[in-house]
């Protein structure tokens, strides 16, 4: 004997059932629809964005490596000099430039505030110290001039690369190029107009100037580097060219690892764990729509099943157990889940789908992980919330049941 | 499976004890329903209520036995105590020789499920549910395999004289109609005894002596009857009639002369032993 009813006589039931209730069905399926189609959209943002954010990653250089002064445990902003610190100097990175055999280019950065003034007009900006390598490195291009000159960067020129918001800003529709400006208590001579970049690694080139580092460590009588960027000469030597460049700074300050070594991968891991994180909040916001939902469900669950006393006497009597009744109610509720679930991804789909063939531009595509996640969620809140009404009809008395309405 | 005096409840000595019952006939050759000094009580409030008060009585295989008594009477009480759908709160019960007063709802449903077919004043079909689908239902229920359905559905919907309708809904028959397909859907899973409460209160005269008419034939044909009616024209189509009032049994025997059962809605005599 069997307790248990059939998988199709259960499915067939249900579907009869809910077939009957046509419109509040479609309602109940609306809302879940909705719910769905919502967790998808925003996690598909979500992805995108995190999508974009690699990409204006590697437009900032590939293969990189930076180097900061001080340890710290994660990766992050170095601690301050002093104590036992050595600084980072521009003798650290001409070794590491001629020793370590897969770097392909190491560049000093040096940072400080100065104000810029030309022409009677001045603007406090970021100076930014380097050489002529930096270039290169973060995939920088002019829209006038040149950029800094190669040489010892152990002797700098008061020559200035200017970012383009400076560039607007103090010359006002002259040409910058040859001028001779005044940054803090020095002279120096413009020679080119970087292009813009926008923000990157919390730093806006377009409201600085570039210097040589060792006229920058002058201006502001710096020891140390504020870092410096290595970038290995592809990107299966990103490990090698590490190893090396941990190897020539140990030498370099006796044996001691101050200095910290993050590799763009690590950064770009980070970023993408801050935006998977947001991504997720979003998603958690979208999932309360799945929620409220739900309680429709449970809703029209209890409904149903007021409706139905006197039916679910009738299945008592016929021999009904209490867990073939609880069955045949949580199979409605995961039928009217699992359908939205079904419509609310092909719905998402169509909609990221077409957006996507809109804005080619948008690195907008359906996530399957997100899918099948949402899926998930779907059915979970399909059986919570029919657990109750179908507990309900299963715990009725059949004989108090039978003479309810039928 | 066959739980015969398995589980919770032990197995009773005959008259056993002081309480040792006059009708107490363990295990009575042919007995479909035993009971033995079955009560069913209510608390409503601070009084007690019995509804069903120290019955005991048998009914044989075979047997076509009317249960008539006013409203208020307990023969609801006493039919949902036979028919599974309650538990007594005293007494003993033994349904197709299985104790059956101790089991838990699901056991109960089981029994149910096996032993017993049930016919409603209200017919009990479900609306958006054929004639056939309705009449199909127990056997879903009990995990019958769908190749073997149809036949039975036919076979069943054939003895009540339903087979050109099987496939309208229950909106689409008549009173009488309806009752037959509860009829068939009761007789599908093949029960020890038909438990019929008030079959033919819904229909008119016509239509409740054709369903009456129906039971008998089931009847000949070996199965056990129990039906609940106010009707003494009904009653009187029963070989026994049980007198219930106040939640005891007043009498228990052979109806009347045919026609002093026969007159027109003419008091039935009481008190016959």
């Amino acid at each position: 004997m069997s307790r248990a009813l059939l998988p199709h006589d259960l499915l067939a039931l249900a579907i009869e059932s809910l077939w009957l209730h046509r419109m509040r069905t479609g309602l109940t399926l609306t809302g879940i629809v909705i719910g769905v189609t919502a967790v998808l959209l925003l996690t598909t943002l979500g992805e995108a964005a995190k999508r974009y954010v690699v990409n204006q990653f590697a437009n900032i250089g590939t293969n990189l490596i930076m180097v900061q002064p001080g340890k710290t445990e994660t990766t992050g902003m170095p601690q301050p000099l002093g104590g036992t610190v050595r600084p980072l100097t521009i003798e650290d990175v001409m070794a590491i430039a001629h020793e370590a055999s897969t770097v392909e280019r190491v560049a000093p950065v040096s940072i400080g505030t100065a104000s810029f003034e030309y022409g009677g007009r001045t603007r406090d900006i970021k100076i930014v110290g380097t050489t002529a390598d930096y270039q290169k490195i973060r995939n920088m291009t002019l829209i006038s001039g040149r950029f800094l000159p190669p040489g010892d960067p152990r002797h700098g020129e008061a020559v200035a690369v200017i970012g383009r918001t400076v560039a607007t800003e103090v010359f006002a529709g002259e040409s910058p190029l040859g001028k001779p400006i005044r940054i803090g208590q020095w002279r120096f001579r413009v020679l080119g107009v970087l292009e813009s970049k926008g923000q990157s690694l919390g730093m806006n080139l377009d409201d600085s100037a570039l210097v040589p580092v060792a006229t920058a460590q002058r201006m502001f009588d710096q020891r140390s580097l504020f870092r410096v960027a290595v970038q290995a000469r592809d990107a299966s030597s990103v490990p090698q060219a590490l190893r090396q460049t941990r190897e020539v700074l140990l030498r370099r300050h006796q044996g001691e690892e101050d200095f910290t070594l993050i590799t763009q991968d690590a950064m770009l891991a980070t970023f993408k764990s801050v935006i998977g994180a947001l991504t997720a909040a979003l998603a958690g916001i979208a999932a309360i729509s799945l929620a409220v939902a739900g309680i429709g469900i449970m809703n029209v669950m209890l409904v149903s099943v007021s409706e139905r006393t006197a039916e679910v006497g009738l299945l008592k009597a016929l021999g009904a157990a209490r867990a073939q009744i609880l069955s045949l109610f949580l199979t409605e509720a995961l039928l009217l889940s699992g359908g939205g679930a079904l419509a609310g991804i092909a719905l998402g789909t169509t909609i990221v789908l077409a957006a996507a063939a809109m804005w080619p531009d948008l690195p907008l595509q359906p996530s399957p992980v997100w899918i099948a996640a949402v899926t998930a969620l779907a059915l979970g809140a399909g059986l919570l919330f029919g657990l109750l009404p179908a507990r309900r009809a299963a715990r009725l008395q059949a004989a108090q049941a039978l003479r309810g309405r039928m | 499976m066959s739980p015969a005096g398995g589980g919770s409840a032990p197995a009773r000595p005959a008259g056993t004890g002081g309480t040792g019952p006059p009708g107490a006939e363990p295990r009575a050759d042919g007995a479909v329903i035993e009971l033995e000094h079955l009560s069913r009580t209510y608390r409503v409030g601070e009084s007690e209520v019995r509804a069903v008060d120290d019955v005991s009585l048998v009914i044989r295989h075979g047997e076509f036995v009317a249960l008539m008594g006013p409203s208020g009477s307990g023969k609801s009480t006493l039919l949902n105590l036979v028919g599974c759908l309650d538990t007594p709160t005293a007494g003993a019960y033994r349904l197709a020789g299985e104790a059956v007063q101790d089991l838990s709802e699901d056991r109960l449903a089981e029994v149910r499920q096996r032993e017993i077919g049930f016919i409603f004043q209200a017919y009990h079909l479900v609306p958006r549910m054929t004639a056939a689908r309705n009449v199909e239902l127990p056997m879903i229920l009990a995990g019958v395999d769908p190749r073997a359905r149809a036949e039975r559905v036919a076979r069943a919907l054939e003895a009540v004289g339903l087979a050109p309708r099987a496939h309208h809904r229950p909106d689409q028959l008549s009173g009488g109609e309806r009752q037959r397909v509860a009829i068939a859907r009761a007789i599908i899973n093949e029960p020890s005894i038909l438990l019929a409460d008030e079959p033919t209160g819904n229909l008119d005269t016509r239509a409740g002596a054709e369903i009456v008419a129906l039971l008998e034939r089931l009847n000949a044909g070996g199965l056990t009857v129990l039906l609940v009616t106010h009707d003494p024209v009904v009653g009187a189509r029963a070989r026994r009639i049980l007198r219930i009032r106040d939640g005891r049994i007043l009498s228990d025997g052979p109806p009347e002369s045919p026609a002093a059962a026969g007159g027109r809605m003419g008091r039935p005599p009481e008190g016959v032993a």
